[in-house]
């Protein structure tokens, strides 16, 4: 078993009026790439600013590295946290944020981040300021992996990177966590862009923690079962079905739980067509049940089938084009 | 882990280079002189720009028998107050980004602040004996060497311009700071209290009938008392300033 890297217990982050963080406690193991998956405002920045101590919590306890990081350079400087809207000095190019980095780092690799400026087509030496979205959010990425600090975070680093350098972004993560494994944590909104880098998806909504599991677990947890209403319906009858979607006669049903070999043969009996669940598609189901109003009764199955088709169909409109 | 990575990790690090805890202070001094513009080269274009506009200005003027005066020197000063600010609001949130502790990026600012600034009092000074070895540069004019000042020993000189220095830079950081936790209603709060304090301390001072012995001890204070009194103030900024870092956020 790997080494304990964070540790969080029962941590609250209140502002005046809003909960963004609610009694969320987790542990991080060491050399693992994590998801930190959820909506825009869940609290995901919030939580990596706390355990980075750029921000404070209300209540509950942190430690990194077995210590609180809060003005301890011992564990400071094996963390790096490069948030979304980083802040630069005003006057700062990319190259001199690299030199400040440089100067923090005991790991740091000019060569490696020269290489990234180059194949991210970043101008070192245009100001900060002047940078379009995609270069800035470069600067932020190169800086997140040429410190390689043992504890790095990247929070939503994709933000205006067009196709490929996306893609170089995540080659050029998992070489270089091949050659030079930490543990990571990558924020994301966009879950199926990240899916295939991540070990373990934490998924937090409204300040909450949904989901805390390996990938491996999350996709076996649910199948897609597609085929004529009728048999669809039967063959689910008594499941918990996360999501439902159809078109004309033909519908398609998301169940939670895995199903058995027995049951697998009788689908394909039944004709039913049986498709892995991705992960994105679970977020979205399991974050959009979580929003469901508080002291409403958790729909009955079949109930909720008939009664809330056309509301749950809309739904995932909206969370597929999204 | 640290085992197996370490050696790799070592041999592509440059050496040299401050490594341990105890330098990232110095580290920060280094960081906010990595553009070495904005802490060096722009305080010495206004030195020279305001000096050289001076003499111009100077030049124009007829020749009297008083000499000519110029606050422009002082130019320089308040670039530090703006400084202060500066340093505080864009270079903290991204010393946060590096992973920098409060305190050592306290340290590492007002540290390297405190170097520039007895640099530039040890030059005022010099350029302040300059002047008036050269009749005042020669068109009788009086930019550095003002008489209050000039006529003490030169520690006592470069001791004031020094706390002056520090108590504008400290003003501007900590204003800065205050800005950065509590925004506009903050600094507009901090404003009104000190408002509010002046004009007790004016009507208490009235009331009390103080006001000659306010003025007797106005006329008896000399550079070195002054520089005192602001050290004093300078000090209270740094301590309000720090407490107030200390619970800052980027």
């Amino acid at each position: 078993m790997s080494a304990v890297v964070v540790e969080v217990e029962k941590l609250s982050r209140n502002y005046r009026n809003v909960k963004a963080l609610e009694d969320v406690s987790l542990t991080l193991q060491q050399d693992k790439i994590y998801g930190l998956l959820g909506r825009n405002g869940a609290g995901k920045t919030t939580l990596m600013s706390i355990l980075t101590a750029q921000g404070f919590a209300s209540s509950g306890d942190v430690h990194v590295f077995g210590e609180h990081p809060y003005e301890n350079e011992r564990i400071l400087s094996r963390i790096c946290f490069i948030r979304e809207s980083q802040k630069y000095p005003d006057d700062f190019k990319p190259v001199h944020a690299f030199k400040a980095a440089a100067l923090f780092y005991r790991n740091w690799d000019q060569g490696l981040a020269e290489q990234l400026a180059e194949e991210f087509q970043l101008p070192m030496k245009r100001r900060i300021k002047k940078l379009s979205r995609g270069q800035l959010s470069a600067v932020g990425v190169i800086i997140g992996l040429a410190s390689r600090a043992e504890l790095t975070f990247f929070d939503e680093p994709y933000l205006g990177l067009d196709a490929v350098a996306r893609q170089l972004f995540y080659d050029r993560l998992l070489a270089d966590y091949a050659e030079f494994p930490r543990t990571i944590v990558l924020s994301s909104h966009l879950i199926d862009e990240v899916a295939n880098l991540l070990e373990h998806v934490i998924i937090i909504d409204k300040g909450r923690i949904l989901i805390d599991d390996d990938v491996e677990n999350i996709r076996g947890s649910a199948v897609n079962i597609a085929g004529t209403a009728a048999r669809v319906e039967s063959f689910t009858a008594g499941r918990t079905v996360l999501h439902r979607e159809g078109i004309g006669a033909l519908v398609s049903h998301t169940v939670e739980g895995a199903l058995s070999a027995a049951e697998r043969r009788e689908a394909q009996e039944l004709g039913l067509e049986l498709g892995p669940v991705s992960l994105q598609q679970f977020v979205i189901r399991k974050t959009l049940d979580a929003g469901a109003p508080l002291g409403a009764e958790p729909p009955a199955d079949d109930a909720a089938g008939l009664g809330n088709g056309t509301s749950a169909r809309k739904h995932a409109r909206t969370g597929a084009t999204r | 882990m640290s085992t197996t990575i370490d050696p790799a990790m070592n041999a592509a690090r440059p050496a040299g280079r401050p490594r341990s805890a105890g330098n990232r202070a110095l580290g920060v001094a280094k960081m906010q002189l990595i553009n070495k513009w904005t802490f060096l080269g722009l305080p010495g274009v206004i030195l020279a720009a305001s000096f050289i506009l001076t003499l111009a200005i100077w030049a124009m003027i007829p020749e009297t028998a008083t000499p000519k005066y110029s606050g422009a020197g002082q130019a320089i000063m308040w670039y530090f107050f703006a400084l202060g600010l500066q340093s505080m609001s864009l270079t903290f949130p991204f010393s946060q980004g590096l992973s920098i502790s409060r305190r050592n990026f306290f340290l590492g600012t007002v540290g390297l602040f405190a170097v520039v600034a007895a640099c530039i009092a040890v030059l005022y000074v010099v350029l302040g004996y300059v002047e008036t070895a050269s009749n005042g540069w020669g068109l009788n004019g009086q930019m550095f060497a003002l008489g209050w000042i000039a006529e003490r020993p030169w520690p006592t000189q470069v001791f004031f311009y020094f706390v002056v220095m520090m108590f504008l830079f400290l003003l501007g950081f900590w204003g800065a700071t205050v800005y950065k936790r509590w925004q506009a209603t903050g600094l507009m709060t901090m404003g009104i209290s000190f408002a509010v304090l002046a004009v007790a301390a004016v009507g208490l001072v009235t009331w009390q009938g103080w006001w000659a012995n306010v003025w007797g001890w106005i006329v008896t204070l000399t550079p070195l008392s002054t520089g005192a009194v602001v050290l004093g103030l300078a000090v209270v900024l740094g301590i309000g300033a720090y407490l107030t870092l200390r619970r800052a956020t980027p």
